[in-house]
């Protein structure tokens, strides 16, 4: 059966979608299309691009092999404070991105708590370099994994890895083998809206790693400094970015939600 | 929790009633806000300014909004709801100057650039020459933005732009964002404006005036204000004695003279 939306709804739904929308068409609008491929070609874009692609790349990596494990113990783990844990993991979601920021130069800075235990007895120096633009995007991005794989460990019926153990398998081959594919989809869903959330990383970037151009100055990084000279430049790596959201909620379209 | 709910709408329902009524109105005894546009550079000495001029002026409050000249010339081309705009370019204020346009534009200040290193200076900074040891990690303000164009024009005239290329390891966007790298100790040096720093736990290393760039910040009434007369008022304080004194205590030099 078909029925009518009450018409309030209707009119504050159109004013929401409009809304969420029109930066993203105003951009459209503005955007000097006769010369996109000249400005993504430039040599500054494609160093920009790249670099975004490397980080995002290498900051999905990171927080599937450290987010799984995390999301594992939390769904298997019976321990206190287990949700005192799961706010902590999960909190860079919310977190203001520049809180996320300081929070790492006081962690992971040249003068920070472990940074500079890293800095004397390694020499390694995270802020300024890709490696602290990759640990700033793993931060903001690892969460979307945690929940996303969690929820899968936790909707599997436990029996299947009971069965595993019954026919002899140790619980590490169990997990390769008979748990990971398994929750294999959830996993993809959440390692792709963690390399999405990665790429679009700013805050926690440029307040922990600084913004040098082929070094940290990713994407959106670019597209801040370009406001400043060249707006144009600024509208067409936007605009790809843009691009690239909507494709990946797209491509995802009901793994996150729930609905198909 | 519904009654909260509804009385605190009805509270920011009456507030935006009564701004809605003033920023008509605006006569005397009313009470009326002056929306500045104002170089972050400008920050601590406004803020200053802004409490004086408070208080000198029941009734009048003052809104900040701080950030790059850059940045803020397009918000106010884009916006509209700027009154007064205190540049740290003449640049950023021809922006303004030509989209929507200006009125009672003068210069009210100077400010000069001043290295900066952590309080325990371990790059052993005592030049400008120095900026270009090898290995010194030194963070500029990006490119546009007018501090660190002008420290890009200063070490070009001092002949260490190829030096400091190496060196430089991020381009912030505004200064006091080179001021927080420098004094968490992350970078070994920074080259802001002597108001940076005033309330800061940073090194100073002077530059001489024969190597310095002097930046003069333009102010002016935006076009089309929406509160005109207040903002002229508020310009007149800050070219005053009053103002003018409190910048000078942040480390701001006298407008050129003439």
């Amino acid at each position: 059966v078909r029925r009518h939306l009450p018409l309030p709804i209707v009119v504050l739904a159109a004013i929401g979608g409009v809304f969420v929308s029109l930066p993203a068409i105003a951009l459209a609008a503005r955007a000097p299309w006769g010369r996109m491929l000249e400005i993504l070609t430039g040599p500054g874009a494609r160093t920009a691009l790249r670099l975004s692609l490397e980080v995002s790349l290498a900051a999905t990596a990171c927080a599937l092999v450290l987010g799984v494990p995390v999301a594992w113990v939390l769904a298997r783990g019976a321990f206190r404070g287990r949700a005192v844990l799961r706010a902590i993991v999960v909190s860079p979601i919310v977190l203001p991105p520049v809180v996320a920021g300081v929070g790492l130069l006081m962690a992971l800075g040249r003068r920070g708590v472990a940074g500079g235990w890293l800095d004397r007895l390694l020499g390694i120096q995270l802020t300024f370099t890709t490696a602290g633009a990759i640990a700033a995007a793993t931060f903001v991005s690892m969460p979307l994994v945690v929940l996303a794989a969690e929820a899968g460990f936790r909707g599997l019926d436990t029996r299947f890895e009971q069965a595993a153990a019954v026919l002899g398998a140790k619980p590490g081959y169990a997990l390769r083998r008979v748990v990971l594919p398994m929750v294999a989809p959830q996993l993809a869903a959440g390692a792709v809206l963690a390399w999405a959330r990665a790429l679009g990383e700013f805050g926690a970037t440029i307040t922990f790693a600084g913004n040098l151009q082929g070094r940290t100055q990713t994407v959106p990084l670019a597209v801040f400094q370009l406001l400043q000279t060249d707006s144009d430049g600024a509208i067409a790596l936007s605009l790809v970015l843009v691009a690239i959201s909507i494709g990946v909620l797209i491509a995802l379209r009901g793994r996150i939600t729930g609905t198909a | 929790m519904r009654r909260c709910l509804l009385a605190t709408v009805v509270a920011v329902g009456a507030l935006a009633a009564c701004s809605a009524s003033t920023s008509s109105g605006g006569a005397a005894g009313d009470t009326a806000e002056v929306t500045v546009f104002a170089a972050s550079s400008l920050t601590a000495a406004f803020n200053q300014i802004g409490d004086d001029f408070e208080a000198a002026n029941p009734g009048a409050t003052v809104a900040f909004n701080f950030g790059s000249s850059t940045d803020l010339a397009t918000q106010i081309s884009s916006e509209g709801t700027a009154d007064v705009f205190a540049s740290a370019s003449g640049t950023a204020m021809d922006a303004v100057e030509g989209d929507p346009g200006v009125e009672d534009r003068q210069d009210f200040v100077t400010n000069q650039l001043v290295i900066i290193t952590p309080a325990d200076d371990p790059g052993d900074v005592s030049s400008l020459a120095d900026l270009a040891k090898p290995g010194l990690q030194l963070v500029l303000a990006a490119e546009g933005v007018p501090v660190g164009d002008y420290a890009r024009q200063m070490l070009d005239e001092a002949g260490l732009t190829k030096g400091v290329a190496t060196n430089v390891v991020s381009n912030e966007p505004d200064d006091a964002a080179v001021v927080a790298k420098v004094e968490s100790g992350e970078a070994d040096a920074g080259i802001v404006y002597t108001s940076d720093i005033a309330s800061s736990d940073v090194n100073a290393v002077t530059i001489p005036d024969d190597q310095n760039v002097t930046a003069t910040y333009p102010i002016a009434v935006v076009t089309g204000a929406p509160q005109p007369e207040l903002a002229a008022v508020f310009v007149g304080y800050v070219v005053g004695t009053d103002g003018q004194a409190t910048l000078e205590r942040y480390g701001f030099g006298p407008p050129p003279s003439g």
